[in-house]
């Protein structure tokens, strides 16, 4: 038992946890556009399962990891148009085409895998991305193994968390985005083009989302299974909500996450006699105490979820 | 006004259908299979006999339940996609009622199903609460609550009530299952039951007071509130009838179809009944048909799988791609130059009449 908890055992913790968190903050950065153009789309379960199925099938077929994960982006795009149009250019709610998108994209995948590998029965394994370790960094005992050995997208995601955070707070797209999900109509009256812009954090988003999806099936596991995405898109909702709408705060809530899910696997491991169903509610039961304790709903954009009627004076 | 929205109502859905059909048809005809003969096997899957029928009906059952929950909750202008928590706890509470407190026959099945509402209802109140009291995403929570429910089902079923090998409950007693309306006719009494609550719904919601208050904070919770209507109250009550009608339909499917809890019980099941009420536009009598609709989807994938090698999955695209039509044709019907339009020939139209006249 004392062996278990040793310094290679935190470290393999934490290692696990960066690895965990990255799927759920790639998700949260694109939800965290969508809603500060005042875009909920709740519909990122199904635009990382598209994601994860495509980026798997390019993967596979061309064994370039990089295609496939272009690809994955590509497809949670090109399936969040639909949302896109139905909410921007008809004013639909927004909930329930993110709901129309969890039902449509995972029935889209599960089809196009079926097709492609009519025997299910057999886990194919598709490309992995491997870890670039950083020269030099990666040498650091500890921490270097820790944060500069792993695949080019976990990277990118923390780049893109500093990004997303200038963007937010010292770029002038910036902060007309941010207007939009204020208060659209001043935004307009200032020149800004709204639906163009809630069109564009449509676009990242998808691209975000699909990346989440795609970087679960070429750098966590190198398969597809159906239900791999297993409510990670609703998980980083909260992280969105949980992490105040700011990226720095949305990548704390998502290594929290992270933590809970890498915890629990290894408890599993630690206590093999506990029922597993129980160390498995850890992540979805951290979830909801961190929306209790901390999860108030004062700091979210105020025109969240409306839809913007132009005509309309 | 009145004639030609109530006629939108239904057209939209009925179109909607067709053209989702349509696609999935193009969709069959790529896969180079004869869309015509796939559907034959659907609609034959379906409703080829009346044991096949009476199967759909069964099938039917537990959707009636989850949409009705579903639309419920959003009359009030709340979204509860927890049906499948809910759902599930009801049952695994009515398997505990059936495994433990020995109690048998006709009282033993209604205890059962009272415990499993009940049980339903507290899983429900949770968001409602937490909604209320810390202004949390209803949403979020319903669906953690899920994962929660799902697991302690699995925890039920491989540990605790386990028997045997395989990781499933022992069935429960014959004298607690529900009997069926016919022995020529296998369709358990709950469905009479899921089709009468439809009814009761739709009355309660577009007939009495509370119904009212209801639809009042669901359209406008602002407007609501000046009234002096207890807002949070209606919300909350919204949220335990929501859970507590999944929880019963849980009850019931246990003690209806299932008879045991294993890998998979209701899984889906919450997500549908969104579905199904949205495309229903929320009224309870629409849902308990496009639930039946939806049934006989579901009935027929597996007759599709398995006579044309077509993945049942083509027949969740459909039901997606109904819901895409059909609440972005009610939004259009909306938009104002449509309305424009609309005004235009409904004017023409009893120009006409005048004329006549």
């Amino acid at each position: 038992m004392d062996a278990v908890w040793n310094i290679s055992f935190l470290q393999e913790l934490l290692l696990s946890t960066i690895r965990m968190a990255t799927p759920i903050l790639l998700v949260a950065i694109a939800e965290l556009y969508s809603e500060r153009a005042g875009m909920v789309n709740i519909g990122l379960d199904g635009l990382m399962a598209i994601g994860a199925l495509v980026g798997f099938l390019v993967g596979y077929n061309t064994m370039n990891p990089f295609l496939g994960l272009l690809a994955g982006a590509a497809a949670g795009v090109a399936i969040n148009m639909i949302f896109a149009f139905f909410t921007v250019s008809l004013c639909a709610e927004q909930i329930v085409y993110g709901m129309a998108t969890n039902i449509l994209a995972p029935a889209l995948a599960s089809f196009i895998y079926r097709l492609s590998f009519s025997d299910t029965s057999v886990l194919i394994k598709g490309v992995a991305q491997d870890a670039a370790a950083i020269p030099g960094l990666s040498q650091i005992p500890f921490f270097g193994k820790l944060l500069f050995n792993h695949p080019p997208l976990v990277y990118f995601a923390y780049i893109l968390v500093i990004l997303t955070g200038i963007f937010f707070s010292r770029t002038r797209p910036g902060l007309n985005f941010k207007a939009v999900g204020e208060f659209p109509r001043a935004a307009e009256t200032m020149g800004i083009r709204v639906i163009n812009v809630k069109y564009i954090a449509c676009i990242i988003c998808g691209a975000l989302a699909g990346l989440g999806g795609a970087y679960l099936t070429i750098c966590y596991t190198n398969t597809y299974s159906e239900g791999i995405v297993a409510g990670r898109g609703f998980i980083a909702l909260s992280a969105v909500i949980f992490g105040r709408w700011v990226s720095g705060g949305v990548m704390m809530a998502c290594l929290l996450f992270g933590f809970c899910d890498a915890l629990q696997i290894r408890l599993q491991l630690i206590f093999p006699n506990t029922p597993y169903q129980l160390l498995q509610m850890i992540p979805y039961v951290c979830t909801l105490l961190a929306l209790i304790f901390f999860g108030i709903r004062k700091n979210g954009p105020k025109a969240n979820g409306q839809p913007y009627f132009r005509e309309e004076r | 006004m009145n004639r030609k929205d109530t006629a939108a109502k239904v057209i939209i859905p009925v179109l909607s259908i067709l053209i989702a059909f349509i696609i999935g048809g193009i969709i069959i005809a790529g896969l180079g299979k004869n869309p015509f003969t796939a559907y034959g096997y659907l609609f034959s899957g379906a409703f080829g006999s009346s044991q096949k029928f009476a199967q759909t009906l069964t099938i039917a059952c537990p959707l009636i339940f989850t949409a009705l929950a579903a639309a419920f909750a959003y009359k009030c202008g709340v979204f509860n996609l927890g049906g499948e928590g809910q759902f599930i706890i009801g049952a695994v509470t009515s398997i505990f009622v059936c495994q433990t407190t020995g109690v048998t026959g006709f009282p033993g099945i209604l205890l059962s199903l009272a415990l499993g509402t009940v049980m339903g209802g507290v899983w429900g109140a949770i968001p409602g609460i937490l909604k209320i009291a810390r202004g949390l995403n209803e949403m979020i929570v319903s669906i953690m609550l899920n994962y929660v429910a799902t697991l302690f089902m699995g925890y039920v079923y491989t540990s605790l009530l386990r028997e045997g090998s395989t990781p499933q409950t022992a069935a429960i007693a014959d004298s607690l299952q529900l009997s069926r309306i016919s022995d020529s006719f296998h369709v358990h009494w709950g469905f009479i039951a899921a089709v009468v609550l439809a009814f009761v719904l739709g009355y309660v919601i577009f007939n009495t007071s509370f119904g009212f208050k209801i639809r009042a904070v669901g359209m406008n919770p602002m407007a609501a509130m000046f009234n002096g209507f207890p807002v949070k109250k209606l919300i909350l009550s919204s949220f335990i009838i929501s859970g507590a009608v999944a929880g019963l339909g849980g009850s019931i499917e246990l003690h209806g179809k299932q008879f045991r809890l294993m890998s998979g019980f209701g899984q889906g099941f919450g997500f549908d009944g969104v579905a199904i009420a949205l495309i229903a536009q929320l009224n309870p009598v629409g849902a308990a048909l496009v639930a039946f609709f939806f049934a006989v989807l579901r009935k027929g994938s597996s007759t599709l799988q398995t006579g044309m090698k077509i993945p049942s999955s083509v027949v969740d695209i459909i039901q997606a791609l109904v819901i895409i039509f059909a609440v972005g044709g009610t939004v259009l019907i909306k938009r104002p130059s449509v309305q424009k339009m609309l005004n235009r020939s409904r004017k023409q139209d009893s120009d006409k009449e005048g004329a006549k006249a």
